[in-house]
């Protein structure tokens, strides 16, 4: 109890600032204290630096991810192959990192995407509210129900060279990664919409923003300067969150062999992959089922240390989804 | 008040008629038709029979002609036949709506009785080691690939204990004992996933409730602790909660998906899945549909409520 | 497992009890099989679509009038004499237009009863006959019915069909019959819904529906159906008391389901993928029986020949050699799933071994490529003289790990040739449903046939089948291949009655299709049956009649 008891004061005090001059030092001293985020952003950092790394690792040792070797197939570990070798021979170490660029780039550019996408739409419904904040959210219901399957399969077959995007981008080895993170977004941005929908009409009934209206600026000046920052919060949140959903959705669609297409490596593509053979090589299933694992707990860790550390007294309920 | 239900049950119709709409067209715009795929089936089949199957099932008319068909049909309550399953579509729904409410009812209780007392608990002592433990648990259970679970659990139970069947719907003749059998290892995976979220809620909702003035207040009452817990800080803390359950409904049919087709369990999320892949109009079109009325059924609630706690947020 | 053992020991004592009594029309008291298959029919109605799952099932209780036996001779099963031109029973004949037909005459089984005791009769299969031609009835495949002229009526059980035109096959006539009984009425009300309303859906257990040594008792849509010993049939009594198909459509599930019991067997025809039957013998060998059957599933690749890089058979020839598919089928399947070198199944009496090979010789690959002017290496990629790279795109189901495996394999093969095989995956109903029907596939598309015994390629080589805008996207001529010598060859087997000459140009038809290679055959699939070691009598075919239509063969070990 008393352990958290300084935090909780600090929150208070941060309330007293008001809500646009939250002093940055205060959010990281108390995203410090929270020691189980702070694990969770150095184990992604690791992660992502050690996918970033995979090229550098292919070039200066002997391992090779895309070389199929007939002879060793579901090796267990060696010197030559640190984690054994998947069912086709290739190490599987480095398609494990390899794999982690995949799907990591998935979750983070998608929900990227899908953040500013969902806070342009929920800023514009929340401000100008009236009829335009009704189509606009009854979109929002629309697209909560939208069918992802049927979308995903459709999306499969169509010419995205027709839709002006480089052929060298869509044709090239790495078209599904595109297709799924252009897909996520698309239906993805309705949880940010509605939470910043949600905090731009408690906040521009607020004094600063009359304010600012008062003192005679625009429209577009008030939203981008004075509600944005203030809505921001909830928007890091939810996105931090959504990575790790979204790198389970890119599992899931594996599974369904809507994902990622092969050779390309993702975590998704491998577990599934590895499942029909749980028996016999249960390793190959076992280090992409860790590794999504504890990528997703840690982006779920951040979110909540973020949470914590931007908002102290906000209910946790708006951000899993 | 009234009149933005009516308001919004207004706009809810009107968003699942352009729904039918959009799902009918995004069928209709996947590649492939029915007798396509028969095709691959069959190599008997001639060009000849192409063309008359195509017009029998009515394939070589436009869509927007084919919609309108089915529409006054379904407005008629005719809501014409499964191709997968050559039985009307409501005969074929109607079962496995009834098997995915059993299980997903039966996970979400379970998930409710353990999550509850184990927020509750959580958030009245922060930073407890229990609470340590309450968090973590939760994390891993949002956190883990849904089918990596499942096929762990079979591995487990079904295989090397041998305690349940690892999967099916248990014959009809076998008694409740057979069946329940066959529940628990579905039930367990969906709850295992579906836990994490709910202690997290509960948790939040429960700490936003317990710093409420008026706990404090029947606290310095004099009232029991745990009256005030059960009676004052729960009956507001589940507000919050119930609207994210009623949020995540529609979201629950495609969840259901992958457990139930691990464990080969007859469910809506299953055979949505099938209808698409096996290009059965009728049945995918009446499976989303009822997807999409239960997530709007589920918005408009969630905002009433919301409506209902932050009076600061006006409607008109 | 509890259950389990006491059903094990209540059928040790069945069986130890009751020695294999073969007396008519009662079960031998071999207790209750449990089969796993991964897919659900459709429909149950036998004549309306082909689905494998579906013939899987029926064949349980209800048998077509010939069929080919495990050994791939064509024998009677409803009827009682096989019809041939040497023994009379079938006549040529002249049609009114002067072309020539033939005249077949089959007799029924004299006992052959429907489970609701009404006799199966010469009329059930006129009026097959009738369902099967009608526009409207939905039966998908109808140039069967087309090409009879007429179902003349002797007397109860003998009937002689008339057929437009004289082939090969003239006495190969698998259909399953309806009863008229049931289904004249549902039929005659409204043609139209007949495919919605006949008594197979809306009443799978009707006992009228079978005659054969099982019917159905109960069935649950998408999961499982039950059968029983149906007492109206006419063979000998079958062992087992009950057999139970189940379905599940995830291979892993299955593979638990075996193992915790659930299932005593995984059909072949219907189960396991190759490698992962593979490893459920290495670490379950002893529990069960595993048998590997190759079957007339044909594995390949189409080459699209309108690709002007794939329209020069050198290149063509060149990714034959630079492929090491024995290597493929090995490593990936331990040899036991055999490479193919035509679309004719090495099990098909008309197979010849006779043909051009394309074994694994990366240099021949290298020297042919040199000639086909891809000589110019660059980043390890062959290009032309116009500094083209010689870059193909291979497509495949998405999500099918075998073939996905094979197609990485390939890629990783074809790549240290110099060629650059891009993969590009879809669903199979993207896939199938356009890509390959709309020849959309650029370079290759790797998928499956299901063949039949003897069946002559005219849909999948005969220039006329070629799917284009113009003819709707008819045809299965997936490569675009044309070749008047192929074309000539197809007519002339199909009318060629004397099997020696028949087989002459059966052979000829394959050598040609090798040397043009408009397609890279790979592997005939194997089907893995995982049996227990207590059955006994189930012989895997091979071809499309699944091992059920012999299931009164199927028994119980003692003391199994």
């Amino acid at each position: 109890m008393s352990g958290t008891a300084p935090a909780r004061l600090s929150a208070e005090a941060s309330r007293a600032i008001g809500p646009s001059g939250s002093p940055l030092r205060l959010l990281w001293r108390r995203f410090l204290r929270h020691r189980l985020a702070l694990t969770s952003l150095a184990v992604l950092i690791v992660l992502a630096a050690a996918a970033l790394a995979a090229p550098l690792v292919e070039a200066w040792t002997p391992l090779n991810a895309t070389k199929v070797d007939l002879m060793a197939r579901s090796a267990p570990p060696s010197w030559a192959h640190p984690l054994g070798t998947d069912e086709l021979g290739r190490d599987l170490l480095l398609r494990l990192l390899y794999g982690g660029r995949v799907s990591l780039a998935v979750g983070i550019s998608a929900a990227l995407m899908a953040a500013v996408i969902g806070t342009v739409i929920g800023l514009a419904a929340g401000y100008f509210g009236g009829t335009l904040d009704s189509i606009l959210m009854r979109i929002t219901d629309g697209v909560i129900a939208l069918p992802l399957l049927p979308l995903l399969i459709v999306l499969a077959a169509v010419d995205f060279t027709k839709l002006g995007l480089p052929a060298a981008l869509m044709e090239g080895p790495q078209g599904s990664l595109y297709r799924i993170v252009f897909l996520v977004a698309l239906v993805g941005w309705n949880t940010v919409a509605r939470l910043v929908r949600g905090a731009t009409l408690s906040m521009k009934a607020r004094e600063f923003v009359t304010a600012a209206h008062a003192l005679g600026a625009g429209n577009t000046r008030v939203m981008l300067v004075h509600l944005l920052p203030n809505v921001a919060s909830p928007i890091i949140v939810a996105t931090t969150l959504s990575v790790g959903n979204i790198i389970l959705l890119e599992s899931v669609l594996s599974f369904l062999g809507l994902g990622i297409q092969p050779p390309m490596a993702s975590w998704g593509n491998m577990l599934t992959n590895a499942q029909e053979l749980i028996y016999s090589a249960p390793m190959l299933a076992v280090w992409p089922g860790l590794l999504i694992f504890v990528t997703v707990m840690a982006f779920n860790f951040l979110g909540d240390g973020l949470q914590d550390a931007l908002d102290p007294r906000a209910g946790e309920g708006h951000q899993v989804r | 008040m009234l009149s933005y239900v009516i308001q919004r049950l207004f706009e809810s119709l009107l968003v699942l008629f352009v729904m039918s709409f959009v799902i009918y067209a995004l069928i209709g715009l996947m590649p492939g038709d029915p007798i396509d795929l028969m095709i691959q089936a069959d190599p008997n089949l001639t060009p000849a029979d192409q063309q008359r199957l195509k017009a029998l099932y009515g394939l070589d008319r436009p869509l927007v002609e084919r919609y309108w068909n089915w529409l006054q049909g379904a407005l008629q309550g005719d809501f014409g036949y499964s191709r997968l399953y050559s039985r009307p579509v409501p005969e074929v729904i109607w079962p496995r709506l009834a098997n995915t409410v059993l299980l997903l009812g039966l996970s979400l209780l379970l998930a409710l009785l353990i999550a509850l007392p184990a927020g509750v608990a959580a958030a009245t002592r922060p930073g407890s080691l229990l609470d340590g433990a309450v968090n973590l648990t939760a994390f891993a259970g949002i956190s883990v690939p849904p089918f990596w679970l499942a096929i762990l659990l079979i591995i487990l139970f079904a295989v090397t204990l041998g305690w349940f069947p690892a999967g099916g719907m248990g014959e009809s003749d076998a008694g409740i004992v057979e069946q329940a059998r066959h529940l628990a290892l579905p039930v367990l995976a969906l709850t295992l996933s579906r836990i994490g979220g709910i202690i997290r809620y509960v948790r939040a909702s429960m700490m936003e409730a317990l710093r409420q003035d008026y706990v404090r207040t029947a606290r310095a009452k004099g009232l029991s602790r745990r009256r005030v817990l059960i009676s004052h800080a729960l009956r507001n803390a589940m507000i919050p909660v119930v609207t994210i359950l009623a949020l995540d409904m529609g979201m629950l049919f495609s969840g259901a998906l992958i457990t139930e087709t691990i464990f080969g369990w007859l469910g809506m999320g299953k055979t949505i899945f099938d209808a698409i892949m096996g290009n059965d109009y009728n049945l995918a079109l009446m499976g989303l549909l009822f997807a999409t009325v239960l997530t709007l059924a589920a918005n408009l609630l969630a905002d009433l409520a919301y409506a209902w706690l932050d009076p600061r947020i006006a409607y008109r | 497992m509890p259950r389990l053992l006491a059903t094990l020991a209540a059928a040790l004592f069945c069986a130890l009890a009751t020695p294999a009594s073969a007396e008519r029309g009662t079960a031998g008291g071999a207790g209750t099989l449990t089969i796993g298959i991964t897919q659900f029919p459709a429909t149950f109605h036998p004549t309306i679509d082909a689905m494998l799952a579906k013939s899987y099932m029926l064949a349980l209780g209800r048998r077509p009038i010939t069929a080919y036996d495990p050994d791939w001779r064509q024998i009677c099963m409803l009827c009682s004499k096989l019809p041939t031109i040497e023994n009379g029973l079938a006549e040529k004949e002249e049609l009114p237009d002067g072309s020539e037909g033939i005249a077949v005459t089959y007799s029924l089984h004299p006992d052959a009863t429907w489970g609701d005791g009404e006799p199966v009769t010469s009329e059930d299969v006129r009026f097959t006959w009738e369902v099967g031609k009608h526009p409207k009835s939905g039966v998908a495949a109808g140039e069967i019915y087309r090409r009879i002229r007429e179902i003349e009526i002797h007397d109860e059980h003998t009937f002689t069909v008339h057929v437009d035109r004289v082939t090969f096959d003239y006495n190969d006539f698998a259909l399953s019959i309806l009863p008229a009984h049931l289904e004249r009425e549902v039929f005659e009300a409204d043609p139209a819904q007949y495919r919605n309303r006949t008594t197979f859906d809306a009443e799978p257990t009707n006992p009228g529906l079978y005659f054969g040594p099982y019917r159905m008792v109960e069935v649950t849509q998408g999961a499982r159906a039950v059968f029983e010993p149906n007492p109206t049939w006419y063979g000998p009594a079958p062992a087992f008391d009950r057999i139970v198909v189940r379905v599940i459509e995830n291979t892993a599930a299955l593979e638990a389901n075996l193992l915790s019991g659930s299932i005593d067997m995984i059909a072949g025809e219907l189960g396991l993928n190759i490698d992962q039957a593979l490893a459920l013998e290495k670490r379950h060998g002893e529990r069960y029986e595993f048998i590997y059957q190759p079957g007339l599933v044909y594995e390949h690749i189409d080459f699209n020949l309108d690709n002007p890089i794939l329209a020069d058979r050198k290149v063509r020839h060149a990714l034959a050699y630079a492929a090491d598919r024995q290597a493929i089928t090995e490593q990936l399947f331990q040899g036991k799933q055999q490479v193919a070198h035509s679309s004719v199944s090495p099990l098909d009496t008309v197979h010849t071994e006779d043909v051009p090979k394309y074994p694994y010789k990366p240099d021949k690959a290298a020297k042919l490529l040199d000639e086909a002017g891809w000589n110019r290496m660059k980043g390890g990629i062959r290009h032309n003289a116009k500094g083209e790279p010689l870059r193909l795109r291979l497509m495949t189901t998405a999500g099918n790990r075998t073939r996905e495996l094979v197609q990485q394999v390939l890629q990783s093969q074809w790549r240290q040739a110099g060629i650059d095989v891009r993969i590009k995956n879809e669903p199979a109903r993207v896939f199938f449903g356009e890509t390959v029907t709309k020849r959309k596939y650029g370079g290759m598309a790797m998928y499956a046939w299901l063949s039949s015994p003897e069946s002559v390629p005219r849909s999948s080589l005969h220039s006329d089948m070629i799917p284009s805008e113009e003819n709707a996207w008819s045809g299965q001529n997936i490569p675009g291949f044309a070749n008047e010598r192929m074309d000539a060859l197809i007519d002339r087997t199909e009318r060629e009655l004397d099997p020696e000459k028949r087989k002459k140009l059966w052979a000829e038809i394959q050598q040609l299709y090798a040397r043009e290679l408009p397609v890279l055959p790979l592997f005939w699939r194997a089907q893995p049956f995982v049996l227990p070691t207590w059955l006994t009598g189930l012989e895997p075919t091979g071809h499309q009649f699944p091992t059920t239509l012999w299931v009164e063969e199927w028994g119980r070990k003692a003391g199994g």
